[in-house]
């Protein structure tokens, strides 16, 4: 594998193919590399990635996206979901995504456990985007982002 | 047959569970790999099968499938590795140190059939 900064399509492949494999097995409801017309970051899911490349990768929706999510991947109904399992689903999301990004990335590094935050944004100081992607989901935004810490590391 | 499934994510081990059953597996489960050594030992007869995730709290997947190959005990485990560590280097450690197979998320439930049917686990064919 060649190891270079993922781009946007990269990243569009990757979120496409979590949607098509977790959230949208029958393809009616597919994950659409288009800005929803009315941005929202309720829900924010990330891991951070250290090694030979340092930052994170988040995945931030709205609190219905992140509903239908949690509902899509463990298999129950809407209403039946539970605060726990958004937290679940969206970690994993953002895991997946997170371990697809890494892969692109210069070796070696290594991925930390998501964090996910509910009605909250994490603060991701000194970091630069390095390409992101914002999707529409059953017509709720969804934003995935490659952030890069700008913050040299001293030695010694 | 019996097959154990070792993933932190909850709706992970849901999906696993889910295509495991569907292929005649009894299945159980655990959220990291110290409880999964705690539910071998305390097993009388330990799984066919284990579907392990990487990247988990208090022993990960690459320390269980590393204790699970030392122990004799547990010799007729076929150990599947089931994460998002997808670089090669990775996937060379993880059957350096054991495993079976190797399966990146996200996955297909083919995906694991095809796996399974290779290992000889599920006829050629087994729908999940």
């Amino acid at each position: 594998m060649n190891h270079t900064t993922p781009t946007d399509d990269d990243l569009r492949v990757i979120a496409e193919q979590v949607w098509s494999s977790y959230l949208d097995l029958d393809g009616a409801s597919p994950l659409i590399a288009k800005p929803a017309d009315a941005p929202s970051h309720e829900v924010c899911a990330s891991v951070s990635v250290t090694g030979a490349w340092r930052g994170h990768v988040v995945v931030r929706c709205s609190a219905a996206a992140s509903r239908n999510a949690a509902a899509a991947l463990l298999g129950v109904e809407l209403d039946d979901v539970t605060p726990d399992d958004v937290t679940d689903a969206l970690g994993e999301l953002a895991n997946i995504i997170g371990g697809n990004v890494k892969s692109l990335l210069p070796e070696p590094c290594a991925l930390s456990l998501p964090h996910v935050l509910v009605h909250g944004e994490s603060g991701y100081p000194q970091v630069m985007e390095v390409c992101g992607l914002e999707a529409t989901w059953l017509d709720e935004p969804v934003t995935v982002s490659v952030l890069e810490s700008t913050v040299v590391e001293r030695v010694g | 047959m019996h097959a154990m499934v070792i993933d932190d994510s909850r709706a992970m081990r849901l999906i696993l569970k889910r295509i495991a059953g569907q292929l005649g597996f009894e299945v159980s489960e655990a959220a990291n790999g110290k409880e999964a050594l705690d539910l071998l030992a305390a097993a009388d007869n330990p799984p066919e099968l284990a579907l392990v995730d990487w990247n988990m709290p208090e022993m990960n997947g690459l320390e269980f499938v590393t204790a699970v190959r030392a122990d004799p005990r547990y010799r007729g485990i076929t150990l599947m590795m089931v994460t998002t560590e997808g670089e090669q280097s990775q996937i060379v450690r993880a059957l350096a140190a054991g495993a079976h197979e190797y399966v990146i998320k996200p996955f297909t439930p083919d995906a694991i059939v095809e796996k399974l049917a290779l290992l000889g686990l599920v006829p050629n064919g087994a729908v999940a």
